[in-house]
């Protein structure tokens, strides 16, 4: 009975077939996953940043499809081993594409640390520019403020230089010359003669120079009324502010104050400082402001 | 004609046959704890946050190949390790490549804030 035998090997080995397959696992078809694994090492290898990042992932992605290619050759398409090459491949293929994606990243990162430097570096330069145009600029104002200053300081040196027996000082209320006594009598008021000159010059100036005021302040010493002291101040004022305008300048630019005793510029203990004391201050305006008044006594 | 006895021992013979062909190489132990260890490793990177299709994959295949083994089926056990290695290890680097990108962006947020910054502070140009 040589048939019924070979029938009952045959469905042994059947068996054994279907056995093997369904308690080991369900081998997939083997195209299926090659056609998945040859795609994704493909799409890596077509990414310039998987060849550049992940060299290494890469080999091992094209070694394990080779196998799965090679093995799906020599066993057919239902292979596990074979399947699991290629599923080894597709996954390798996949972590070289992640791999890549993060050294691309930590690239940018680096590149963006860079950029974020210079960013902060061009911006101190520009404050640091700014900086130095600033001050530049303020050293140019300071320079032409200066500039001012010398020159009305050489107006003040060249209105003394033309006017003998006068004093003349640039404060900042204006260019302070100061009358002596000398050219008042004791107790009076009228100007003498010898003080024309000096008038003449201080009315050229004023109308050379039409937008400055004048502002004539009278001061006496310590002997004495302090009314009488404040009137007879007040009087000789006058008296060279109305010598002024009778050379023709307007009454708008010319003020007259007496303050008696007020503003010492000498002590009043002896016969020197007291004569000191006497006078009569003539100030030219710097511009055409108003000149600001003494506000208390003891200020300049 | 086969018989009642003859499928027994057809099914007797099959299942020597199989158990040689499952269980001829010893459990993969190795293979299972460097596959245990990558998926170790991924967790670290945060895989489960960042690439949780991707990990659930490598512990799915690291169980699946632990009963194998537990089952004495060797090369099951061994293939099913591999690819947990290797789906860990895609989670890992899929984590660590979008926390980067995260900082990429973080980054280009923080440069286009400095650019309009330092484009207002910029101060006008000094006249010459």
């Amino acid at each position: 009975m040589k048939r019924p035998y070979l029938s009952k090997a045959m469905l042994g080995m059947a068996m054994t077939g279907f056995l093997v397959l369904a308690g080991c696992e369900t081998a997939p078809e083997t195209s299926t996953v090659l056609e998945e694994a040859r795609a994704a090492v493909t799409q890596a290898e077509a990414d310039p940043n998987v060849s550049q990042y992940a060299a290494t992932e890469l080999d091992r992605a094209r070694k394990l499809l080779i196998n799965a290619e090679g093995r799906a050759k020599e066993k057919g398409t239902r292979d596990p081993q074979t399947a699991h090459y290629a599923y080894l491949a597709t996954q390798m293929a996949h972590i070289a594409g992640q791999r890549a994606q993060e050294q691309v990243a930590i690239a940018r990162v680096k590149s963006g640390e860079a950029e974020r430097q210079r960013i902060l570096l061009t911006a101190r330069e520009s404050e640091a520019q700014h900086a130095q145009a600033a001050a530049q600029q303020a050293r140019n104002e300071a320079a032409n403020a200066q500039a001012q200053v010398a020159q009305a300081n050489s107006e003040a040196q060249r209105l003394a230089a033309a006017l003998e027996n006068l004093q003349a000082e640039q404060t900042r209320r204006g260019i302070v010359l100061t009358l002596d006594d000398v050219l008042f009598d004791t107790g009076r008021s009228e100007l003498k003669p010898s003080a024309a000159r000096s008038i003449d010059q201080i009315a050229a100036f004023l109308n050379e120079n039409p937008e400055r005021r004048v502002q004539v302040e009278g001061f006496t010493d310590s002997q004495g009324a302090d009314n009488y002291n404040l009137e007879l101040s007040q009087r000789r004022a006058d008296a060279v502010a109305t010598a002024i305008m009778q050379r023709g300048i307007d009454a708008q630019r010319v003020r007259a104050l007496g303050y008696g005793e007020e503003f010492p510029v000498a002590s009043n203990d002896n016969a020197g400082s007291r004569q000191m004391n006497r006078r009569v201050e003539i100030i030219v305006s710097n511009d055409e402001q108003a000149i600001p008044s003494r506000a208390t006594p003891g200020s300049p | 004609m086969i018989t009642l006895s003859d499928i027994r021992n057809a099914f007797l013979c099959s299942l020597a046959f199989g158990i040689v062909a499952c269980a001829s190489a010893p459990v993969p132990v190795d293979k299972l704890a460097v596959a245990k260890s990558s998926v170790e490793r991924a967790e670290q990177a945060q895989a489960g946050q960042f690439a949780q299709v991707e990990l659930n994959t490598a512990r799915a295949k690291l169980a699946a190949a632990q009963s194998a083994a537990d089952k004495r089926d060797a090369d099951v056990a061994a293939r099913l390790a591999d690819q947990a290695e290797v789906d860990a290890q895609l989670a890992e680097y899929t984590a660590r490549a979008k926390q980067q990108q995260q900082l990429v962006n973080e980054m280009d947020a923080s440069l286009r804030d400095l650019r309009n910054e330092t484009l207002r502070n910029q101060p006008t140009a000094p006249q010459q």
